[in-house]
């Protein structure tokens, strides 16, 4: 058990239920294109750094 | 770096420069500076003078416990922040008859998941799977998204179950 969750986690998490690469690229996009704040908030609290979050935001418009 | 913070952290015997000038000017040896940046870098990360002291001087076992302990301290904090923002929403639901919004609600969120092609059983799982790997972590999410106390609780528990 665990306190936070990473980018790895996450993905874990995701690839678990059965989500696709496909479906999580489609899932970036549409988090980016609707709240990019929000996206930018959730990949900040992953804690992901702030260059690779640009690169994740700037590959999912 | 300011100047009186050199001269505290002189006076408080946690950093001491070993030379001066003939005009009584501090000299600071590369030992001392190498010192010196181990001291920012543990305050950049909110350890007391204290603590930092301790570190500075302490083995590795001991350094772990501190750090440890500061992490704890930090994620308590981040939830009674959490809390904070969390009465903050409700009062400001409350001041604009309900028209304020967290930059992503639950249902925001929900549509998202859908979008992408989770249907409600998979969101089932996620949950479950969030609760197992990281409750605090999966309360945290849960209150982000603006999601009442009790609410989260409920979905918490349901979860546990749902395994």
């Amino acid at each position: 058990m665990q306190d936070h969750v990473n980018k790895e986690n996450w993905v874990a998490m995701f690839r678990e239920v059965g989500l696709s690469d496909e479906a999580m690229k489609k899932w970036h996009h549409l988090f980016e294109t609707r709240h990019p704040e929000g996206h930018e908030g959730f990949l900040k609290w992953l804690g992901i750094p702030s260059d690779e979050i640009n690169k994740i935001r700037a590959n999912s418009r | 770096m300011s100047r009186s913070t050199l001269l505290y952290y002189d006076r408080i015997g946690l950093l001491c420069a070993s030379e001066r000038t003939s005009a009584g000017y501090r000299v600071y040896t590369q030992n001392e500076f190498n010192r010196l940046e181990r001291i920012c870098i543990f305050r950049n990360a909110g350890l007391s003078l204290e603590n930092v002291r301790e570190l500075l001087s302490s083995g590795a076992a001991p350094s772990v416990k501190i750090l440890e302990n500061r992490l704890q301290d930090l994620e308590e904090q981040i939830l009674f922040l959490r809390g904070q923002q969390h009465a903050i929403i409700a009062m400001l639901k409350k001041m604009t008859n309900g028209s304020f919004k967290p930059i992503v609600d639950k249902k925001m969120w929900v549509k998202m998941m859908e979008a992408a092609g989770m249907d409600e059983s998979s969101m089932a799982k996620w949950h479950a799977e969030f609760e197992r790997r990281a409750p605090k972590a999966h309360k945290e999410f849960l209150m982000s998204l603006g999601i009442p106390k009790d609410e989260a609780r409920k979905i918490q528990e349901w979860s546990k179950e749902n395994r």
